[in-house]
Order: C-alpha cells, then sequence, then structure tokens
C-alpha cells in the first residue's frame, strides 16, 4: 500500500483533512536553522517564530541543523518535499555556496517567505591598538606590513567580504587575516588581544563598544548609525566605498521552490506580521539590526542584487573556487 | 543589602523556587539519557518560555542545567554508558563500583561531590567574577593549544593496559574530530568526496556508539547471568568520608572553575584533567584506579560542577559565553529584552544575583533529588539483560538521531559501536578516543590561529610562549608531564632514587 | 604478578573502559587481524591526510592531520609487530570468544534498523527491533514481549518526538498529523 494512501487513511480516521490550502497548516511545520543553538540567526528565528506561529494557528518546531557552512541544512530543506511542511531558517551565505565552492544549491531553489532584517558591519579594534580611527589603521598597516591581525571567519564570512571590500577600495592591504568559528569568538579574542580588528556586525559588537571593552573604528554604512551616532562612516574615510554600500548579512525565512502560491502567501502574511510584532522590532533594534520585513518580487530582487554585488566583489579579490559566470550570475551593472 | 534581596528574589516568588527544582530534576532524567543533552534541552525552552517573563524563564534553565551536568554521572555509574560527555571520566571508576553491587555508595558520594564542586563554582562566580573572566581573556591562541596538549597527555592516565594502544586511540580520536569541511577554511579533510562527510562526525554519537553499542553487545555474552545485586545502604557518605576527600575536591574544583570559564573549553575537558589530576596527587587510593577508587569519581565530579558556575563567569561580566548551554542562556536574555554584555554588570546587577541565588538553589535541590530516589535508579542495573540490552541499543539510535537530527550520525554511532566492541576485546582504551575527538578542534584551530599570527614563523611563535607568564607555565607543565611517562625517566628516576631507597 | 595483568575472569572481557581487554602476553584470536587492519586503515588515512593540503604550510588545514595520522599508523604497526609475537591465547576461539553467533545476530539488526530506519521510519523499525531481540533474549511468552517492547517505546517516543520535539523519520506512519489531532484536541478542550 502506498505511502500516502495509508497516510490519508490514518488522516482521515483522525478527523483531519490532506495538505488542502484551507486547512493549511493541518501538522506542524519544522523550521530548519541553519546554524547552532545560541547563534545569532538562532536569537532571531526563535523570536520571530512564536509571533509568526499566533497568526499562522500552528506550530512551527524548530530545530539546528548545522554543519558544513550550512550546506547540510540547505540541502535538506530543498530536498524534502515542497509542501510548506519544512522550512528553512537561514542566512545570507548560502548565496556565495557556488561560487565558494562549498555547494551546488542556494536561494535560487528557495522561494523567499521573508527577509526579516540587515545587520550592519562595523570596525572594531583591540583597546590597546595604536591608533584610533580607521585613518590611523591605514597609516599603521602601511608602515608596518602584515604586522595588523584581522580576525576572520572563514571564506564568504561577513569579515572576508569586508576584508575584499578594504582590498578593492585602498588596495591590496599587506594584514594577517586570523581565522575564528565566528564573530563571537573572534570579539572575545579581540578583547584578549589575540587579534587586533575585527569587522564584526554591529549587534554582536554592540555591547562590547557601549562598555568600553573595544573601540569602533567605522561603521560600514552609507547613513549615520541611530545606535552608535558618534562612530564615523567607512565612507567619510573613502568615498571609494559608496560603490558597495549599503551592504551587509541578513536573516530570511525560506520555502523550497515549488509551494502552493496560497501556502506561500498564508506564510508569507505571517512572517510578515511577526517581524512587525513591536516586541520583535525593538529586539532587532536594541541589537543594532536593521528591519527590512520583504517579500515577494522585492525579496527575490534583493537575494540577486546581493548575490551579484558580493559575489563579484570577492571574485575581484581573488577569493572565489569558481567565477560567479559559471553561474550565471552577472556582474552588477552589466 | 540589594545584593541580598536580588540573591533572595528567588524565595520570595514560590513559582521561581519550584520552577528551579523542576528544572533541576528534570535535569538529572535529560542529563542520565546518552543523546538528550542540557544543550538541546534549554535551546528548546527558549521557544516554550518565550511569553514568560526572565526570572521564570532563567529559573527553569539554570535548573536543568545544574541537574544535566550531575545527571551524566548516573548511567556512566550504573551502564558504564555516561549519559554526557562529561561524565566519561566517571564511569572509569564509578561502573567498578556497581559491579561490586555498591551502586549506591558511588551515586551517594557522586551527589554530595558534586554538590560541593557546584558550591565552590558559585562561590568564585560571586566572590570574583571580573577577576576571573579577566584571566580568561589573557589566554591567547596559543595558551589554548598548550592547554590542549595537556589534555592529550592525559591519554597516558586514561590507558591503564598498552600506552602505545592508548596512542593510537588518542590520535584516532583526533582525527575523528577532523572529519568534515574544516571550519577555518572550509577544506574538506578525510571526506572523499561524499557528501555525508561533509558535515563532520558528531562527536556525540562517537560517544554513544563506543561506550553505548559495544558496551550492550558485550553484555549480550552474559545475558543469562543475573544482574549483581545492589546495596543500598550506605547511601549518603560519612563526614569522615567527606573530609577526607575534601583536600582533593577543593583542588579538582578549582580545575573546573578555570576550565569552565575558558570560552572554549567545558566541563568534559574539566572532568577529564581532573581524574588526572586526582591520579597523580592521590598516592596509595584503597582501590587502584580504574577498578572502583573512590578519588576517581570525587574529581570528575567536582569538576564538571565546578564548571557550570565558571562558565557563567564569563557569560555575566562580558556576555561571552562559557560552553554551549550559556551560549543560548545569552540568547534567552537577549530575547526578554536585556543586553548580555559586560554592561549587564553595571545595568542590571540585579540579574547577577539572581543568577548566583537561583544557581545556589538548583544545587540545593540537586543534592536533595540525587540522595532521595536512588533505589529507583539502582533497579536499572537489577533489570534483566535481556530487557535492558535492547533498550539501550533502540536509546543509541535514537539518541544519536536527536543530536543534529541526521540519520548519517546514526550509522556512524553504529560503526563506532561496532568498531568499539572489538577494540575493547583486544585491550584498546575508549577513554583517549573521546579525548581526542574532544580536545581535536581546540588543538587544531588554535595551533593553526596561533602560528597564522607569527606569520607562520616557529621562532616567533617560541619566542611568544617564552615572553608570556601564562604560556610559560603550561609550556613547562606541558614538558614535565611529557617527561615523566616517558620510558626514559622512569630508568633515571630508578636509577637516582632506586639506590638511595634501597 | 604484572600490575597491568588484565587476564583475569574479570577483565578480560574488557567491560570496563579503565581495565580494558586483552591480554598483556598474550593474543587473543582475531587480535592479529585487528591490528594489521588499523595499520593499513592509519597509513590509507595518512596517505588521504597528505592529500588535503601537503606540506603547503605551518598552518594549512592538513597538517594536524598529517601529524595525527602520522602517530597512528606508528602506534599501529608497534602495536601490530609487538601481537605477532605473542602466542595465541589456547583456550579461546574466534567464533566463542569474539564473535558468538548472538552479537553477530544483533550486529545484522543493528545493520537493518540503519537500513529500514528511514524509508519504514522510527516507530515501526523500533517496534519491530524491540519484539523480535526481547523475544530472541528473554524467550518468555509473546504477551510479555509486547507489553514489554511496546510499552517502552511509547515511553522514549513521547520522550524524544513529544517532549523534545526530536524529528524522528516518520517513515509510513502520518506522525506529524496524528499529534496535531491530539493539539487540537487539547487546544479544543481549553478555550
Amino acid at each position: 500500500m502506498s505511502r500516502k494512501l495509508i497516510g490519508a487513511l490514518v488522516a482521515f480516521g483522525l478527523g483531519a483533512t490532506v495538505a488542502s490550502a484551507q486547512d493549511y497548516p493541518a501538522k506542524e511545520i519544522q523550521g530548519i536553522i541553519q546554524w547552532g543553538a545560541g547563534g545569532s540567526t538562532d536569537t532571531v528565528m526563535r523570536s520571530v517564530t512564536p509571533h509568526a506561529e499566533e497568526v499562522l494557528g500552528g506550530t512551527v518546531v524548530l530545530q539546528n541543523m548545522t554543519g558544513a557552512v550550512g550546506a547540510i541544512a540547505l540541502n535538506h530543506v530543498a530536498g524534502s518535499d515542497a509542501d510548506g511542511y519544512t522550512l528553512l531558517m537561514g542566512a545570507e551565505n548560502p548565496l556565495l555556496y557556488k561560487v565558494m565552492g562549498l555547494g551546488d544549491k542556494d536561494y535560487s531553489e528557495f522561494t523567499p517567505i521573508n527577509i526579516l532584517a540587515r545587520g550592519t558591519p562595523i570596525l572594531v579594534a583591540n583597546n590597546e591598538a595604536p591608533f584610533d580611527d580607521y585613518a590611523g589603521m591605514m597609516e599603521y598597516i602601511a608602515n608596518n606590513p602584515g604586522e595588523l591581525r584581522i580576525g576572520s571567519t572563514g571564506p564568504g564570512g561577513v569579515p572576508s567580504v569586508i576584508t575584499a571590500m578594504m582590498d578593492t577600495v585602498e588596495g591590496k592591504l599587506d594584514v594577517t587575516a586570523v581565522p575564528y568559528d565566528g564573530d563571537g569568538p573572534a570579539l572575545t579574542a579581540l578583547q584578549g588581544g589575540a587579534i587586533d580588528v575585527m569587522p564584526a556586525v554591529l549587534g554582536a559588537s554592540i555591547e562590547g563598544i557601549r562598555a568600553g571593552s573595544m573601540k569602533p573604528l567605522a561603521i560600514f554604512d552609507v547613513a549615520q548609525n541611530a545606535k552608535l551616532p558618534d562612530v564615523p562612516l567607512v565612507t567619510s574615510f573613502n568615498e571609494g566605498y559608496n560603490t558597495y554600500l549599503p551592504w551587509g548579512p541578513f536573516f530570511g525565512v525560506f520555502a523550497p521552490k515549488g509551494t502552493p502560491d496560497d501556502i506561500v502567501a498564508k506564510l508569507g502574511e505571517a512572517y510578515a506580521a511577526g517581524a512587525a510584532h513591536p516586541d520583535f522590532v525593538e529586539l532587532m533594534d536594541n541589537r543594532g539590526f536593521t528591519m527590512m520585513g520583504i517579500s515577494g518580487a522585492e525579496a527575490e530582487d534583493f537575494l540577486a542584487k546581493w548575490q551579484q554585488g558580493t559575489a563579484w566583489l570577492l571574485q575581484d579579490a581573488g577569493l572565489t573556487k569558481a567565477s560567479p559566470e559559471d553561474f550565471g550570475i552577472a556582474r552588477p551593472g552589466e | 543589602m540589594d545584593t541580598i534581596l536580588a540573591m533572595l528574589t528567588i524565595f520570595t516568588q514560590p513559582e521561581l523556587l519550584v520552577l528551579v527544582g523542576v528544572g533541576t530534576f528534570a535535569g538529572i532524567y535529560i542529563g542520565a539519557i546518552p543523546g538528550l543533552s542540557v544543550t538541546m534541552a534549554v535551546s528548546i525552552l527558549i521557544s516554550f518560555t518565550f511569553s514568560w517573563d526572565v526570572y521564570p524563564a532563567i529559573s527553569l534553565m539554570v535548573g536543568i542545567y545544574m541537574g544535566g551536568v550531575y545527571g551524566g554521572s548516573r548511567t556512566a555509574i550504573l551502564l558504564n554508558i555516561p549519559g554526557a560527555p562529561s561524565a566519561i571520566a566517571t564511569a572509569m571508576d564509578g561502573y567498578p563500583m556497581a559491579k561490586r553491587g555498591e551502586a549506591g555508595q558511588a551515586i551517594g558520594v557522586t551527589t554530595v561531590m558534586s554538590f560541593f564542586g557546584g558550591l565552590i563554582g558559585i562561590l568564585v562566580l560571586a566572590l570574583a567574577a571580573p577577576f576571573v573572566s579577566d584571566f580568561a581573556l589573557t589566554f591567547q591562541p596559543r595558551d589554548y593549544m598548550l592547554l590542549a596538549v595537556l589534555g592529550i597527555l592525559l591519554v597516558g592516565s586514561l590507558s591503564s593496559g598498552s600506552l602505545v594502544k592508548g596512542i593510537f586511540a588518542g590520535a584516532l580520536g583526533i582525527a575523528i574530530g577532523a572529519v568534515g569541511r574544516d571550519p577555518l577554511t572550509f577544506t574538506e579533510r578525510f571526506t572523499f568526496d561524499l557528501q555525508i562527510m561533509e558535515g563532520g562526525i558528531s562527536f556525540i554519537a562517537v560517544m554513544i556508539g563506543m561506550f553505548g553499542v559495544s558496551e550492550a553487545l558485550l553484555q549480550l555474552q552474559n545475558v543469562g547471568m543475573k544482574a549483581v545485586r545492589q546495596k543500598i545502604s550506605k547511601i549518603v557518605p560519612s563526614f569522615g568520608t567527606i573530609r577526607k576527600y575534601l583536600p582533593l575536591s577543593l583542588q579538582t574544583s578549582s580545575i573546573g572553575v578555570i576550565i569552565g570559564a575558558l570560552p572554549g573549553t567545558g566541563g568534559d575537558i574539566a572532568a577529564l584533567m581532573a581524574y588526572d589530576h586526582a591520579k597523580r596527587v592521590t598516592k596509595n587510593p584503597e582501590r587502584p584506579f580504574g577498578e572502583g577508587a573512590m578519588e576517581g569519581l570525587v574529581a570528575p565530579e567536582t569538576a564538571n560542577n565546578a564548571a557550570v558556575g565558571g562558565a557563567f563567569i564569563p557569560m555575566m561580566t562580558l556576555g561571552i559565553p562559557g560552553d554551549a548551554v550559556t551560549a543560548i542562556m545569552i540568547g534567552a536574555l537577549f530575547i526578554h529584552g536585556l543586553n548580555p554584555g559586560p554592561m549587564l554588570m553595571i545595568d542590571q546587577p540585579d540579574m547577577f544575583w539572581f543568577i548566583v541565588g537561583a544557581l545556589l538553589t538548583a544545587n540545593v535541590f540537586m543534592l536533595i533529588f540525587g540522595l532521595t530516589g536512588i533505589k529507583i535508579f539502582t533497579k536499572i542495573v537489577e533489570m534483566p539483560r535481556s530487557v535492558i540490552i535492547p533498550l539501550i541499543l533502540l536509546l543509541s539510535i535514537v539518541g544519536a538521531y536527536a543530536v543534529n537530527n541526521s540519520i548519517s550520525d546514526v550509522y556512524w554511532m553504529l560503526g563506532f559501536g561496532v568498531f568499539g566492541y572489538f577494540m575493547r576485546h583486544y585491550g584498546y582504551p575508549l577513554g583517549p578516543v573521546i579525548l581526542g575527538v574532544i580536545l581535536s578542534r581546540l588543538l587544531d584551530d588554535n595551533w593553526r590561529r596561533a602560528i597564522i599570527s607569527e606569520r607562520e614563523d616557529l621562532g616567533r611563535f617560541f619566542e611568544g610562549i617564552f615572553t608570556s607568564p601564562l604560556s610559560l607555565v603550561l609550556f613547562v607543565a606541558v614538558i614535565l608531564i611529557f617527561v615523566s611517562q616517558t620510558p626514559l625517566w622512569m630508568s633515571m628516576k630508578r636509577r637516582v632514587f632506586g639506590k638511595a631507597t634501597s | 604478578m604484572d600490575p597491568d595483568f588484565r587476564g583475569d575472569s574479570d577483565h578480560h572481557d574488557g567491560t570496563s573502559d579503565a581495565t580494558p581487554g586483552g591480554y598483556t602476553e598474550q593474543r587473543r584470536p582475531g587480535e592479529l587481524g585487528f591490528a594489521i587492519f588499523l595499520s593499513v586503515a592509519s597509513l590509507f588515512l595518512l596517505y588521504s591526510a597528505y592529500g588535503i593540503s601537503g606540506f603547503e604550510a605551518l598552518s594549512a588545514p592538513g597538517a594536524v592531520p598529517m601529524a595525527t595520522t602520522l602517530v597512528m599508523a606508528v602506534a599501529a604497526l608497534v602495536v601490530t609487530a609487538r601481537t605477532a609475537r605473542f602466542p595465541l591465547v589456547p583456550t579461546e576461539t574466534l567464533g566463542k570468544d569474539i564473535l558468538p553467533p548472538l552479537v553477530l545476530v544483533f550486529i545484522g539488526f543493528l545493520i537493518l534498523f540503519g537500513l529500514l530506519l528511514k524509508p519504514l521510519g522510527f516507530v515501526p523499525t523500533a517496534a519491530i527491533f524491540l519484539v523480535v531481540s526481547v523475544k530472541l533474549l528473554a524467550r518468555k511468552g509473546w504477551g510479555y514481549t509486547f507489553a514489554v517492547a511496546l510499552g517502552s517505546l511509547v515511553i522514549i517516543w513521547i520522550v524524544f518526538r513529544v517532549i523534545f520535539t526530536v524529528l524522528l523519520p516518520a517513515g509510513i506512519l502520518p506522525e506529524a498529523e496524528f499529534i496535531q489531532f491530539f493539539r487540537n484536541l487539547v487546544s479544543g478542550g481549553a478555550s
């Protein structure tokens, strides 16, 4: 007997009906989080989902599935049924899997439900570092080639993109990149003096900056940040950054491509309401994230632009394993 | 005054007290079941307590954490299957005691000593948190690397049979830990281009397989044998016993607090280091280590519970997690509208003292729940083997799957179970394998960070070690322990001291 | 007597990790084969570790794997050489002491469990496994077997699937619909 038939029979016996959009969700939804428990993707997803559940009238069971920089979770969700019962709670990096040689799938296999928020990169330094601003750091790098230790989180991570951006705008910088597992451990190392400078996400470093345990050098954005109004923008030191900014990592909820439109709409509505919930907005604002809450064509467009810009930036900095061209990712502006 | 009030918050609201109690009770069972981890329980609690206030949510999490770290020792003693990685060392002497029918006594000592260790950890957290966290921050990648080397040298004391077999097992563990995409460069290592290898091998799966499945397979040979009757008198250790182990437990608790406070190392490493320490300082144990030495229980259990208080130190003072559980708690604080970070202690000192209070309460509950209910627990070992063996196998499968919702972990678990079965038969110790897996990334990542920081220059690397007092101390410790384990030293010692004494 | 001697009846089965099995001066059936297997496997892993990044840099991703697999290979070869010199334990055979039929049967069960877990789902596979193995080991009536096996399975399922929401492979059973039905029932009753 086929699996579906038994399922239908039992479900019928229990008085429920199978997968029709009116009754969606008829069972619990699995939300697969790409990163480990306690990370920022995890925290964001666990705080928005309960609000979305209220609107949805169903349960989303969140599970962390880690490994291979999130590729395991992505492949798992991409390979599951497109019935709206398996969702991916992801961050920005899958858009770089192809060019970084980490996998052959990215968000093009998915329909974005909601791109929740984006982070702002900021360059922070150890308090003992012999410079106090971005210009001072550049001078130090020029005078002490190879001596500046800059934190990184592996190829394709936020720090690697920021470093690539700096290399492109300022010319190749002679620094030593020390790899860490994530910006949390790297910022810990920064405070202990194991690294001098770290391009981090504002949210991860804001408490440290407020407490004076690390010093901010420059914010990588085009507009002054309300949370840290005194920190200069990197564009005020070099106009060249305007080409690439604003840029930042983001968090989003995705369903496999082929999920019925009405289910996508229902999920979209739920997560849009969740993202707009005052508690969530306040929480994100406190951590220095910029709310986005976009979906549909707008989200697809955002993803495509993000991928083009970042993939080519990394390609030009010589950090990619394969050219974006091989995957049909056009150079921005072409 | 405010401080004391904040600490007592928990008693002014009976519901908080109940939540800590419930959490501790649940934690003991979660900790005892291999595959259910405190990390998992706490991250589920985040969604579960989402709409609650922050105090009740934290009360429950603290209870589960404290209970869970202790609970791992239960199955280690009774079934030789550590419920959590931090209980691996506990199995070494706890299980031999259960085999003699002294499970009750073993659990009694474990409970009282866990309480003691927990207390030391909390005291250090309450009194010296800022100093300890400053000290923890000074650890550089090379210091972490030296710490890992120090840990790897424990292979010597964990393998009482053949040292060469122990060394093989330890190296195998490090290699297992390296499988998958390298977290620093994303290069594939030992993956043989297979997709299921990319995520690496979960070390919980290795542990469950090596200890759980191989144990169950071995027990098949004694299926008809009657289980050992457990004596359940003398559960609460006498005051004299406690006093006897007081000096040792103070030392091992300190090891626990420091290792717990270091970001990136936790109770598992602390417990193994403490076991090794006990083996070194105990001159004449009543029974040899590995055959039911009390010291072998006291050391790891005080250390892993002291590590709990330790893990909160960087979390509360700097917003830096001391281990996986505190990482999730930071997330929980942040969801509940607090901003964990260096300012938390200054802006909201109440929160700090509340957590200290909750930890103290959880520690007391742990003692109470630990010492009651032992009778029922020991009944597990008296269950017929024909039922318990299939159950252990099934629990191992579910547990391995639960770690990362991954079926490939189940295959690894089964594979290592069968492999471990042969290792046991042929005299290869399993402890060093797990030690290697636990330390693999600490060693590998930090070695590479250290040498990258010195721009691949070994000269500069050693210069760094010799100019930093902390690195120098660790380095000297590594050399001393290494030399004391090599045969050359043994023969020298015999030549020099042998004549004098004989 | 050699203090490291573990060859008594209490220890040679290796049930305690701190006192692993084996004899210090004799070799058990199959021990040499196992040691040779470990040596070959270690050498292969050493080759594989060299393939990661070769001798590129001290900080290369392959540096530590190469060092550890080298240690493995050397240790395994030393063990093999030693084991080969020891005489065989005269009283033991492979089929009786190392791999008795019951152990082989259970290893087979575990492999089957692994293969069926995904297509059949956790609950049916575990039910079959428990019933068959309890029956085989306890040799009691079917009533006892079913009661023990299914009773414990229900407890395990509730703890892992319902309380800890571990998404065990559902296979042929529509578990999620089933849970949702009860969830609706509870929430319907509450409101």
